[in-house]
């Protein structure tokens, strides 16, 4: 049985090994092997020069005592650490990353086409689709940074009041100067909307007790419950619908005009966004949180 | 002699040959002979362990540099440099909060090399981290995750997963400041989950606030579990990419 399907192959489109075609084919002695042996002398070549040059750092020895300010995560983490700043930290600090983790992997399960493989950028909207997921990506987030760090309050009122300063030289408020119209004042920041509004007390502190989360059967300490609805609203409703409403918009607008045609075109698109708002993050995290994290011009704190 | 063409005698050239790829010992190490006709060079790969990673024979497609950048090969290469640095470093280091730091300092100071192994270590765990990404990326746009590959993408992400990991549990052994306070920002992460997060963090740290179980936790995962773990993983990896019938190419 085995060996007469083996004798007669299926025909038709088979999933599993492509046909070979030995006349396109080279030795990989010498032809492969000749590359990955220059590629590792290169890179042992270049990271022995950068090891000799620059040295890893040590700071002072570990103080529970001391908490430097501002404190950081591995590079690698500072995405999410940048992330935990404009959302509750379960969502920044699990949730996001998990998802994020369990979306990529399921990439090859959602684009199940075989266009455009083994080859780069090769099926017709390729290169639009990395170009532009791209852009929208990087400076999508930094506007939604530089919201949250109230970047459009100061750049309303130094258009709005040119020549002026906000407070005089005795120190007072100038009488004169046009702020952020105080009717706005919950457009700030986003937390400003549970800062700035006037939430009855009855929304913000709506009792649930115990009964709720039973972690006392998983003989954890009970936590008794009581919702805000307005943090609840800044910390998780709104983060949640823009990290997945600002990419279905994306890909929406790009299906309608016509850039985004097939899986492959929406796949290149999203992950293309992904890479970005990675990438920006990062790079923020790293590079412009100076000290109570706050966003700063430029700082290198540490160099790990 | 005018008995036609008589084979020539062996030059010089051609007995420094046999002397040195047809003894028994070659023999005996090699099994085929000198790399230099397509049939040794096949057998060179085949019957190699370690070549016989790759298959014998390649499409050309993939033979081009600007295909792979090799950045898969290179990630693999980093973490065999990272597996010899880092057992070399372990002659020198004692996971106890007590000597950690001053063992970090005297490998700096004392040993011959020892700040260059440290350089080297660190360097090559940062360079992972890119390459990886990297090789993540280049693997997406050549569209080399859609079928048979789906499993193989699956288990890179788990690779990249424990690439971080590998890097982040490395982080703290120095035990200096940027240490200690990157892996307690790291580990208040996650113990911000809803319910399950604390006790999770309890578990990675050890207690209530990184100290000594911390690092020895820490220490023990990033020179056995994490490698030992990646290393399965990667076996799985390049077994995949063989199976599923080499590198992606077009229909
Ligand atoms: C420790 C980490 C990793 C190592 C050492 C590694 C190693 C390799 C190597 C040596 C190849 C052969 C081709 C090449 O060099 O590009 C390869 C191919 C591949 N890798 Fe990885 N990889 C790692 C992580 C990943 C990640 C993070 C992903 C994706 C999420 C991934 C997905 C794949 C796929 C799908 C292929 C087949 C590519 C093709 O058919 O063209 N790998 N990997």
């Amino acid at each position: 049985m085995a060996v007469s399907e083996q004798a007669q192959p299926v025909s038709g489109a088979v999933r599993g090994r492509q046909r070979r075609a030995r006349e396109e084919e080279l030795l990989v002695w010498p032809d492969l092997v000749f590359i990955e042996f220059i590629a590792a002398v290169l890179f042992t070549i270049t990271l022995a020069i950068l090891s000799v040059l620059v040295d890893a750092v040590l700071l002072d020895r570990a103080n529970p005592a001391i908490t430097p300010n501002p404190s950081k995560a591995p590079w690698y983490f500072l995405n999410l650490q940048e992330l935990l700043l404009h959302m509750h930290p379960a969502l920044a600090g699990v949730i996001v990353p998990t998802v994020a983790l369990i979306a990529l992997g399921a990439i090859p399960y959602f684009d199940t086409s075989n266009a455009g493989q083994g080859e780069w950028l090769s099926t017709p909207r390729a290169w639009p689709n990395l170009i532009v997921g791209s852009i929208v990506g990087f400076v999508g987030t930094l506007l939604l940074i530089f919201y949250d760090a109230s970047s459009h309050v100061r750049l309303y009122e130094w258009v709005a009041n040119p020549g002026k300063s906000k407070f005089l030289s005795n120190g007072e408020l100038n009488p004169s100067f046009n702020g952020w119209p105080d009717s706005l004042a919950f457009l700030k920041s986003l937390r400003s909307i549970e800062t700035e509004l006037n939430w009855p007390d009855a929304l913000t502190s709506i009792p649930v007790g115990e009964k709720i989360l039973r972690t006392d059967l998983l003989g954890l300490p009970a936590i008794p419950l009581e919702i805000n609805v307005a943090k609840v609203i800044v910390e998780q409703i709104i983060p949640v619908s823009t990290m997945i409403g600002l990419p279905i918009l994306l890909s929406i607008v790009a299906w309608k005009v016509g850039l985004a045609q097939t899986k492959r075109d929406h796949m290149i698109l999203q992950f293309s966004g992904f890479i970005a708002v990675f990438v920006i993050l990062t790079i923020i995290g790293t590079f412009f949180r100076g000290e109570g994290l706050e966003l700063v011009p430029y700082t290198i704190y540490s160099h790990g | 002699m005018a008995t036609g063409e008589q084979p020539r005698g062996q030059t010089l050239g051609d007995r420094l040959y046999d002397f040195a790829f047809k003894n028994r010992v070659w023999k005996s190490v090699f099994r085929s002979g000198y790399p230099n006709t397509p049939r040794n060079q096949m057998l060179a790969v085949a019957t190699n362990v370690f070549l016989h990673l790759h298959p014998t024979r390649i499409h050309r497609t993939h033979v081009k540099i600007t295909h792979t950048f090799c950045l898969g090969g290179l990630s693999f290469f980093l973490f065999l440099g990272l597996t010899i640095t880092g057992v070399l470093l372990m002659f020198y280091y004692v996971p106890s909060i007590e000597r950690a730091y001053g063992d970090i300092l005297r490998l700096e100071t004392d040993v011959r090399f020892g700040q260059l192994l440290r350089n080297l270590h660190r360097w090559m765990a940062h360079g992972m981290v890119l390459t990886v990404l990297m090789h993540m990326m280049r693997v997406f746009y050549t569209g080399a995750y859609k079928p048979p590959r789906e499993f193989n993408w699956v288990v890179g992400v788990v690779l990249l997963v424990l690439t971080l990991l590998l890097s982040f549990t490395g982080y703290l052994l120095p035990w200096d400041q940027l240490a200690l306070w990157a892996i307690t920002v790291g580990t208040n992460m996650v113990g911000s989950a809803p319910i399950l997060g604390e006790p999770n963090r309890f578990v990675l740290v050890g207690g209530f606030q990184v100290g000594q179980a911390a690092l020895i936790r820490f220490y023990t995962l990033h020179v056995i579990g994490l490698p030992l773990i990646a290393a399965i993983f990667m076996a799985v990896h390049f077994w995949r990419i063989r199976r599923d019938g080499g590198l992606a190419r077009p229909l």
